[in-house]
C-alpha cells in the first residue's frame, strides 16, 4: 500500500477542490513522508555523520548544561534577584533573532524554491502552502533555540529545586514561544515581498543593520559604563538595570520567562504546587492565544499576498551591465607573475569572483570572523594573569581553526566535486589537472591565512601576550590554515561527487564528514603539542621558580622544549597538507568524469 | 478554454508581453513559437498563475488565473521546461501527491497512476527516489503527474527537452490523443518540425508582441511564401521584424 494513499474515498467528482482539513493532510503526508525518506536515507548512507551529530550534539548539551549549572550557583550565591533579568534579555535577544531567521529562511522557500513553483500551480490553498513551508522554517530557525535554551533552562530547575510540574512545563512553553516570533517574521515576510519587492533586500538589510547597531550599542553602553567590580553582585545589578528595556510586559519573552519562573518556584505544600502551575499555566495560555492569533493573521496576509508577491517579485529585471569594482584587482593577479603559473592564477581569479558573487559564502564568513573579532577585542573585559592569557590565546586560535575547518568542509572540500562537473569546459583548455587541484590549495590557503593571523593577532594584543607566545600562535595558525585547506582540498579531490550539484549536499557526505573529522582531531593535536610546553613555561615564570614542574614536563616547559614542540607542529602540518594533497592529485590525475 | 484578453506584462520598464489577445478553443493543439526573448515563457508563467498580468485577463475554462486561481489550476496540467519534483519522494509517491491534490477518489486515482505509469514507461523505476532519476526520466514522470487529473487544458514549456527520440514519439502520439479526445494544448517550443507536424494553429511571439496567429497555410498565405516550410517562414518572418525594428 502506498504510504500516501488517503484514508479517505471520494465519490463524486474525479477531479475537485479540497477543503482546508484535506488539504492539510494531504500537506502533512507529503512531510512526513519525506522526513521518514530522509532518515531512512541518513541511517543507509551518512551513519559517520547522523552518529557524530548526536554524540556532537550530546557533548554540547552537556557543556551547556554543566556551564549553566555553574553560573546558576554563582548567580544563586550572590542572592540578587536577577534571573528574572537574565532570563528576559535572553529571550528577548533570540526572539529578534528567530524573527530574522525564520523570516529569511521563508523568503527563500516560499519565493525562490522549485518546491514553490510547483505547488504554486497546484489548486491548493495560497495560506496552505505558506504553512507547509512554514513547518520547515521554524524548524531550521528554532532547533539552535532548542539547543541552547533546553540545557539552560533544565539547569536553572535543577539548581533551583523547581517541581517536576517545572519540567512538565517547558515543552510547551518553549515550543508556544518560538512560535510567535517566527510568525511574526512570516507575516513581515509575506508583507515585504508583496508590497516591497523592489527594495526587500534593501529593507531587511537596513533593519538587520539597525537591529545589531541598536544590539551593539544597548550591549557597549552596559557593559562599558558600569561603575562597580566586574562579577560582582552590584556589577551585576548595575548591568541588568540597564537592560530593563527587556522586561516590559507587551514582550512574549517576558511572558515565558515569567511564567518559567512562576512554575519553578519550589513548594512545600500541594497547594504552593497547584497556585505556581496555574499561575504559569494563564502564561502558557496567553502565549499560546497569541501564537493562534498571529496564525490566523499570517493565514489571512498569506492567502491575499502570497500569490502576489510571487508574482511581484518577477518584476524585478535581470542585472545587466554589472559593475566590476574588483576588476583591477582581477586583472593584477592574472597578469603578475610568471607565465607557466598563469593557468593557476586564471583559475584562481575565476574562484575569486565565484566566491564574491555568493553571498551564502561571504557572508558567513564575515559574520563568523565579525563576530570572533568583536569577542577578542572584549576579551579583556576580564582579568587574567599571565597564565590564563597564554591558555587564552591557544583556546582563540583553536576557535578561529575550528570556525575555519567548517568553513574549509563546507565550501572549499565540495570545490573539486563541482570543478568535475565542469570538466567539459576545463578539460579542453590548455591546463593540467595537478594546476586545477593546487589552485583551490592556494585559493583556500591564502585566503584564509590573511583573516585569521589578523584575528590572532589582535586577540594576542588585546590579551597583552608577549610577542614570543604571539610568534608561537601566529605559526600555529598558518599551520592550521595550510593543514586545513590540504585536508580539505585533497579529500574532495580524492572523493569527489561528480552527480551532486548542491556543495552543501556534497559537504554533507561521507567525505565532508570525514574531512570535518580529520581538521578537528588536527586543530586539536596541533593546539595541544603547541599549548602544553607553553602553559608549563609560562607556569614556571608566573611562579619564579624553575622547579615548578620536574622530570619530562620541566624539560617541556623549558624554552627547548617549546622549539621542539614546534618543530613537531610543523611536522603535522606538512603530513597534515601534503599527504591528502599526494592522495587527492593522484586519483584526480586518473579521474574519469 | 484558454483566453488572453489585452493582456500585457511587464518587468520594471521591460515589457515582456505587449497586449496579448489570444483564444484557444477545446481540443486545439496551439503551439507558441519565437525567438529567445520572445515572451513565450512570460505568456505560460502567466497562464498557469506563476505571474499576474500586469493589465488584461488571462481565462482557463472561464476561470481566471487571478481571481480563481484554484479553479483556473484544477482544470490545468502543466509540464515546465524544467522538471521541479521532490526528491526524497518516489515516483509513485510523487504522482500519489498530485492525485491527493487534485481531490481524486482512492480507486479512481489508483487507475489514474497505474494507465500514466503504463503510457510513460515509468514502471520499472516507479519505486525509485525522484534524485536518482535522468532528466528524461524527470520529464516523463512531470508527463504523467500533468496528465494525472485528465486537465482540460495542457500546458507544455520546452516538452520536449530531455526525452529521447522513443519519448518524444510516445509524448507525441498521447497528446495527439487526447486533443482528439477534447483536451486543449497550449504549447510553447523551439522544435519548429514538432509546431509543423502536430499543431493546429501556431503563434509567433517576437519582442513581446504576437506577430502572426494562425494555421500554416496562413502563414505561407500571409508571407507569399507558398513552398516554403515553417522553419523557413519562422526565419523569414522573425528577421523581418527584427529589421523592422532597427
Amino acid at each position: 500500500m502506498n504510504p500516501l494513499v488517503s484514508s479517505r474515498d471520494a465519490v463524486f467528482d474525479p477531479v475537485r477542490l479540497l477543503n482546508a482539513e484535506q488539504e492539510s493532510r494531504t500537506f502533512l503526508r507529503l512531510r512526513i513522508r519525506m522526513a521518514l525518506t530522509t532518515l531512512h536515507t541518513m541511517l543507509h548512507t551518512a551513519r559517520l555523520r547522523l552518529t557524530l551529530v548526536v554524540i556532537l550534539s550530546c557533548f554540547f548539551w552537556g557543556a551547556l548544561y554543566g556551564l549553566f549549572s555553574e553560573a546558576f550557583t554563582f548567580l544563586d550565591s550572590l542572592r540578587t534577584d536577577i534571573v528574572s533579568l537574565l532570563l528576559n534579555t535572553f529571550f528577548s535577544s533570540l526572539m529578534v533573532m528567530l524573527m530574522f531567521s525564520s523570516g529569511i529562511i521563508l523568503y527563500s522557500s516560499l519565493y525562490c524554491s522549485r518546491e514553490a513553483r510547483l505547488l504554486v500551480t497546484l489548486p491548493a490553498r495560497a495560506e496552505m502552502i505558506v504553512s507547509h513551508m512554514f513547518q520547515e522554517a521554524i524548524w531550521f530557525s528554532s532547533w539552535g533555540f532548542m539547543l541552547l535554551g533546553s540545557p539552560m533552562l533544565v539547569a536553572y530547575g535543577v539548581v533551583t529545586g523547581s517541581p517536576w510540574t517545572y519540567y512538565a512545563m517547558l515543552p510547551p512553553f518553549m515550543l508556544s514561544f518560538v512560535f510567535i516570533p517566527s510568525m511574526l517574521g512570516n507575516i513581515a515576510c509575506l508583507m515585504l515581498v508583496a508590497w516591497l519587492p523592489k527594495i526587500r533586500l534593501h529593507a531587511v538589510s537596513t533593519i538587520f543593520v539597525l537591529a545589531c547597531a541598536g544590539g551593539l550599542w544597548l550591549g557597549w553602553s552596559t557593559m562599558s559604563a558600569t561603575t562597580s567590580d566586574r562579577l560582582s553582585s552590584a556589577w551585576f545589578e548595575e548591568m541588568f538595570g540597564r537592560l530593563s528595556i527587556t522586561e516590559q510586559r507587551i514582550l512574549p519573552s517576558w511572558w515565558l520567562s515569567t511564567g518559567l519562573l512562576e512554575v519553578a518556584r519550589p513548594a512545600q505544600t500541594q497547594s504552593e504546587l497547584f497556585a505556581s502551575l496555574g499561575e504559569a499555566a494563564k502564561f502558557l495560555a496567553l502565549l499560546v492565544a497569541n501564537g493562534l492569533f498571529l496564525q490566523l493573521i499570517a493565514g489571512w496576509t498569506a492567502s491575499h499576498l502570497y500569490r502576489l508577491g510571487y508574482s511581484q517579485l518577477a518584476c524585478e529585471q535581470p542585472l545587466r551591465g554589472r559593475r566590476r569594482p574588483m576588476g583591477w584587482f582581477d586583472q593584477f593577479i592574472s597578469m603578475s607573475g610568471t607565465a607557466t603559473g598563469r593557468p593557476i592564477r586564471l583559475l584562481l581569479v575565476k574562484d575569486l569572483r565565484l566566491f564574491r558573487r555568493d553571498v551564502t559564502q561571504w557572508s558567513q564568513f564575515a559574520i563568523f570572523f565579525g563576530l570572533l573579532a568583536l569577542y577578542f577585542a572584549n576579551v579583556r573585559s576580564f582579568s587574567y594573569n599571565a597564565t590564563y592569557s597564554s591558555m587564552i590565546g591557544f583556546l582563540n586560535v583553536a576557535v578561529i581553526g575550528l570556525i575555519l575547518s567548517t568553513f574549509t568542509t563546507r565550501f572549499i572540500y565540495p570545490m573539486i566535486s563541482l570543478e568535475g562537473r565542469r570538466f567539459w569546459i576545463l578539460g579542453l583548455l590548455p591546463v593540467n589537472r595537478d594546476q586545477i587541484v593546487w589552485s583551490k590549495f592556494i585559493f583556500s590557503s591564502v585566503g584564509s591565512l590573511v583573516p585569521c593571523t589578523l584575528l590572532v593577532l589582535l586577540s594576542d594584543l588585546t590579551l597583552g601576550i608577549p610577542p614570543m607566545f604571539i610568534a608561537i600562535h601566529e605559526t600555529c595558525c598558518v599551520i592550521l590554515c595550510f593543514g586545513l585547506s590540504g585536508i580539505a582540498v585533497g579529500l574532495g579531490a580524492r572523493m569527489p561527487d561528480l552527480r551532486e550539484s548542491s556543495p552543501s549536499k556534497i559537504a554533507a557526505g561521507f567525505g565532508g564528514t570525514l574531512s570535518l573529522v580529520i581538521s578537528a582531531l588536527f586543530i586539536m593535536l596541533v593546539v595541544i603539542i603547541a599549548a602544553v610546553p607553553s602553559h608549563l613555561f609560562t607556569a614556571t615564570q608566573a611562579s619564579q621558580s624553575p622547579l615548578v614542574v620536574r622530570g619530562v614536563l620541566g624539560w617541556a616547559g623549558s624554552g627547548t622544549g617549546i622549539v621542539c614542540s614546534m618543530v613537531v607542529v610543523v611536522a603535522i602540518g606538512l603530513v597534515a597538507t601534503l599527504w591528502p594533497m599526494i592522495l587527492g592529485l593522484k586519483a584526480f590525475r586518473t579521474l574519469e568524469p | 478554454m484558454i483566453e488572453f484578453d489585452h493582456v500585457t506584462r511587464e518587468y520594471g520598464t521591460k515589457i515582456a508581453v505587449s497586449d496579448l489577445s489570444l483564444s484557444i478553443p477545446r481540443g486545439e493543439l496551439f503551439a507558441l513559437l519565437g525567438p529567445n526573448g520572445a515572451g513565450k515563457t512570460t505568456t505560460i508563467k502567466m497562464l498557469v498563475g506563476l505571474l499576474r498580468p500586469s493589465r488584461g485577463n488571462v481565462r482557463v475554462c472561464g476561470f481566471d488565473s487571478v481571481k480563481d486561481p484554484r479553479l483556473s489550476h484544477l482544470h490545468t496540467g502543466y509540464v515546465p521546461d524544467e522538471p521541479c519534483l521532490y526528491d526524497k519522494l518516489t515516483g509513485r509517491e510523487f504522482l500519489w501527491f498530485i492525485a491527493d491534490m487534485f481531490g481524486l477518489a482512492r480507486h479512481s486515482a489508483e487507475e489514474r497512476i497505474a494507465r500514466e505509469m503504463h503510457s510513460f514507461e515509468l514502471e520499472e523505476f516507479a519505486d525509485d527516489l525522484a534524485e536518482s532519476y535522468s532528466l528524461g526520466m524527470k520529464q516523463r514522470l512531470v508527463f504523467a503527474s500533468a496528465l494525472l487529473h485528465d486537465p482540460d487544458v495542457l500546458v507544455l514549456d520546452e516538452p520536449m527537452v530531455g526525452l529521447d527520440p522513443r519519448s518524444t514519439r510516445l509524448v507525441k502520439d498521447l497528446l495527439e490523443r487526447r486533443v482528439h479526445e477534447g483536451m486543449t494544448v497550449f504549447m510553447s517550443t523551439h522544435t519548429l518540425a514538432m509546431a509543423e507536424e502536430m499543431a493546429d494553429r501556431v503563434g509567433i511571439m517576437d519582442r513581446g508582441k504576437l506577430r502572426f496567429l494562425g494555421t500554416l497555410d496562413q502563414l505561407r498565405d500571409q508571407m507569399s511564401l507558398q513552398t516554403m516550410n515553417l522553419e523557413q517562414l519562422y526565419l523569414q518572418l522573425t528577421s523581418s521584424s527584427e529589421s523592422r525594428s532597427r
